[in-house]
């Protein structure tokens, strides 16, 4: 199972009418009719105020979370019907917390490998130095206690992690939430390269507007768990159509977090 | 004939006795703590429950059968199974289920391997024995099966970050929760492993001073007491591993996803 389509490297992601209640039987829709396609090898951002659905979205993608109805393509595949344990290796979260297990950096890389019961790869193996530089991580960090650095470097080392399986989709939830601006504006570039280095697809989603500005190809605008908006991030960033969008990109406080 | 050897409590010794319970009582008033009521209720509850208890042995005693022995022992662990339910708070999802199943096993298990393979009386169910070695090895496991079911409950609340983290990586249920079933493991066996390094030097166990209260040789005691807390700390062990091991499993579906209240 490869997800990748026909004369293509890269995966394209579709949502079709995905609703997810909070529970079973709730009346209130946390994300009501989303549908929408990201297409494969490029950053598709989801913009919106906290509490919009935007981390509920990209949680059902790599079904950390079911929807109540409606169906997630990625190329011709309905996830529903993967394995999830399969599903999550080609289908990579980084959480908005980066959360690092006890141990060294090399501990923390080692652990998807850990839990498909393959050997984990070493300190100097190929796959190591890729993930690592993949995410400007230096090769001799590998042996730092994960838990002792800074968060922009933790928010580095989780990027790392979620690569070094070579997935084929990422979703990223507010890379940049703890980070201030100069290592967000470095984890942008950072981004860019990797998505087209590795024909990621990927879902960035973000109150971070200069982020989405900065790497995104294509934008959504998601409140109360609606899509209000959608078009290229120039578009939906310098000329919004609605009015929800215009006071959202007027609000500094949403923009600065 | 070994009862011949203790000394009988008439029921003026036992006023005399309760005389220090109102002595208690008095001090309680006098410095106005105003508990004095719920001591008194406590003291009249402590009264009647243990003479209901002693008429019911001494009922079951006389009978022979083993069913009385049986239903005994059941309404015990009923009773303590609710105990706990009373004192969790945050209960792990289906609590009942899981605590009353993995105690059955566990202390039945041991319980009844302890009496067939080493105290070896006959007959099985002689009261006796089997209440009482039941008893304690059913309240220890207990507090160490509120222990583990408390503990995991906690960690995969307070580890939500790290379970959601590693089912990301591809982690099964059973590898996200895997230091949360270690520390809530390791949270149940600390007080038993506790009581036995203890044991002899800062407490006299109660089953030991009773044996020797009413007769025993002191070194038959002692063997008493190692061999219970032998059986203890397995059936605490099997319990609590056994809550765990079903445990963790409700907090998560089918599709390995994490799903905490």
């Amino acid at each position: 199972m490869t997800f990748v389509e026909d004369n293509e490297l890269t995966v394209r992601l579709e949502l079709v009418g995905v609703v997810r209640r909070d529970h079973e039987g709730a009346e209130k829709e946390i994300l009501c009719e989303i549908s929408f396609s990201a297409r494969g090898g490029e950053i598709t951002a989801v913009i919106g105020p906290s509490g919009g659905g935007k981390s509920s979205l990209v949680r059902l993608i790599n079904r950390l979370a079911e929807p109540s109805c409606g169906r997630i393509y990625l190329g011709e595949t309905d996830i529903g019907s993967v394995d999830p344990l399969q599903l999550r290796r080609a289908v990579a979260l980084v959480p908005q917390k980066p959360f690092m297990f006890e141990g060294s950096v090399l501990d923390n890389l080692q652990r998807p490998f850990v839990y498909r019961q393959q050997p984990p790869p070493g300190l100097d193996s190929e796959e190591v130095r890729r993930a690592l530089l993949l995410a400007r991580l230096d090769p001799s960090m590998g042996q730092r206690d994960a838990r002792s650095l800074s968060l922009g470097e933790q928010q580095r080392v989780s990027l790392a992690r979620a690569l070094i399986t070579r997935p084929r989709v990422l979703l990223l939830d507010e890379p940049t939430s703890a980070l201030d601006r100069r290592n967000a504006d470095a984890l942008a570039a950072t981004l860019r390269d990797i998505c087209r280095s590795e024909r990621l697809t990927v879902i960035l989603v973000t109150h971070d507007l200069r982020l989405a500005g900065r790497v995104a190809d294509y934008c959504l605008y998601l409140e109360a768990g609606r899509i209000l908006e959608e078009g290229s991030a120039e578009q939906l960033l310098a000329r919004p159509n609605s009015a929800e969008l215009r006071r959202f990109l007027a609000e500094p406080s949403e923009q600065e977090v | 004939m070994e009862s011949q050897t203790m000394v009988n409590l008439e029921l003026l010794d036992l006023v005399l006795a309760y005389g220090l319970v109102l002595l208690a009582i008095a001090l309680a008033r006098l410095r106005r703590i105003g508990q004095e009521g719920q001591m008194l209720w406590a003291s009249l509850r402590m009264v009647f429950q243990l003479f209901a208890v002693g008429y019911l042995l001494h009922f079951v005693f006389a009978v022979k059968s083993p069913l009385p022995v049986i239903a005994i022992l059941l309404v015990m662990g009923a009773f303590s199974l609710q105990v706990m339910g009373g004192r969790i708070r945050h209960k792990m999802p289906h609590f009942y289920q899981v605590v009353g199943t993995s105690l059955f096993i566990g202390c039945g298990g041991v319980t009844f391997l302890f009496c067939t393979l080493v105290v070896r009386y006959s007959p099985w169910y002689d009261p006796r024995y089997l209440i009482p070695l039941a008893g304690m090895i059913i309240g220890n496991s207990m507090n160490g099966a509120s222990l583990a079911a408390e503990r995991l409950a906690a960690e995969m609340r307070e580890r939500k970050d790290e379970v959601e983290t590693a089912l990301c990586l591809g982690a099964s249920g059973r590898q996200a929760s895997e230091s949360a079933v270690r520390n809530a493991f390791r949270a149940a066996l600390v007080p038993t492993v506790n009581t036995m390094a203890a044991m002899g030097i800062v407490s006299l166990p109660g089953m030991m001073t009773g044996q020797i209260l009413s007769g025993t040789e002191p070194i038959i005691a002692v063997r008493y007491q190692i061999a219970i807390m032998c059986a203890i700390t397995g059936a605490v062990s099997i319990t609590a591993y056994l809550i765990l091991l079903q445990g963790y499993r409700h907090y998560f579906n089918k599709a390995h996803q994490f799903d905490v209240e």
